[in-house]
């Protein structure tokens, strides 16, 4: 990351957080469609980025040993397992992959 | 809520809930630091942006933006898009806390899912104050220690594909957001924003599959409102 960048990111995670208690918090109490909606947002764009990093190098799409780790963490983030069990698996599953 | 006196309130985390976060945040720290410093930062500067950023989702965000090969203007903004997140999450506190200027902006800094959920199962205000600050200070703890022995065993780490880092950051996203996906709608907008951007890589700049896939939102809210006639 750039000096800029972490700059630029930490403005928009802390004003965002100060924004949502001030200033959208009173406003989406009376919208239920806008709340739904602003509450969809993580999810979605959180999957692109999991898409990006796990199929894609660059601006090509490829299939390599970091998907079965990705599947290996979606068994165990659906079974409710511990963060540091789901990325260590997930981890030591495209490194054993990768050793073979 | 204060009117409700008798009424059974869930119970407050226990020693053991707050040695879970912590740990969880200790995981989730070590993770981060391992990422940022393998994607080339310098350990005090990868240090002080966990430290100030103080939101891993959205460094993840900005660093799988410009590792694709996008612009700094790309990267910034899919790291504000991911962190409309603390924006619904303090949206949520600000039901809880009322009253003081400086209490409120206090919690809304430290707006996150684990301490958020535990504050609004809560039935009474000061309970639900209670169950939020002592998780923050459990997550603070966790963070920091996280952070800081991330930062020093990511130096000595060396060459990190060996150990799978890169499938780290992915499984990281995938637990962070694994909440949200076992509701219908969550699961809508999450697999719509992933083929939306899976789609658009070849064809699109970087960065901008990632910032379109806010289209899967669109898509949960009208299935949802199609199924509701």
């Amino acid at each position: 990351m750039t000096t800029i960048g972490i700059v630029l990111v930490a403005a928009g995670v802390w004003g965002q957080r100060l924004a949502g208690m001030f200033l959208v918090g009173p406003i989406l109490e009376r919208r239920p469609i806008l709340s739904r909606a602003a509450s969809l947002i993580p999810a979605a764009v959180i999957c692109a980025v999991i898409v990006q990093l796990t199929i894609a190098n660059k601006q090509q799409l490829v299939i390599d040993a970091r998907l079965a780790g990705l599947v290996v963490a979606g068994v165990l983030v659906w079974r409710k397992a511990p963060f540091i069990l789901i990325v260590v698996a997930a981890a030591a599953t495209t490194a054993i992959i990768r050793a073979l | 809520m204060d009117d409700r006196p008798t009424e059974v309130s869930p119970r407050l985390p226990g020693r053991s809930d707050l040695a879970t976060i912590t740990l969880t945040f200790v995981a989730l720290g070590i993770t981060t630091q391992v990422i940022l410093l393998d994607a080339g930062m310098s350990p005090l500067k990868a240090w002080i942006a966990s430290s100030v950023i103080y939101s891993a989702t959205s460094q993840f965000a900005y660093i799988a933006v410009s590792q694709a090969g996008g612009s700094e203007v790309a990267a910034v903004v899919a790291g504000w898009i991911v962190a409309s997140r603390f924006g619904i999450l303090a949206v949520s506190l600000s039901r809880i806390f009322r009253g003081g200027v400086f209490s409120r902006a206090a919690a809304a800094v430290h707006a996150f899912d684990i301490q958020v959920g535990l504050a609004a199962q809560q039935t009474d205000m000061d309970r639900a104050k209670k169950a939020f600050w002592w998780s923050t200070a459990a997550m603070l703890v966790g963070w920091f220690i996280g952070i800081t022995s991330g930062t020093l065993l990511g130096d000595v780490m060396g060459d990190t594909t060996r150990f799978g880092i890169d499938a780290l950051f992915p499984a990281a996203l995938l637990a962070i957001v694994g909440n949200a996906l076992r509701t219908r709608d969550g699961l809508v907008a999450g697999v719509v924003g992933a083929v939306i951007c899976a789609a658009l890589i070849p064809i699109a700049p970087a960065g901008l599959p990632i910032i379109l896939s806010v289209g899967g939102v669109g898509a949960a809210l009208a299935l949802s409102t199609r199924t509701a006639r």
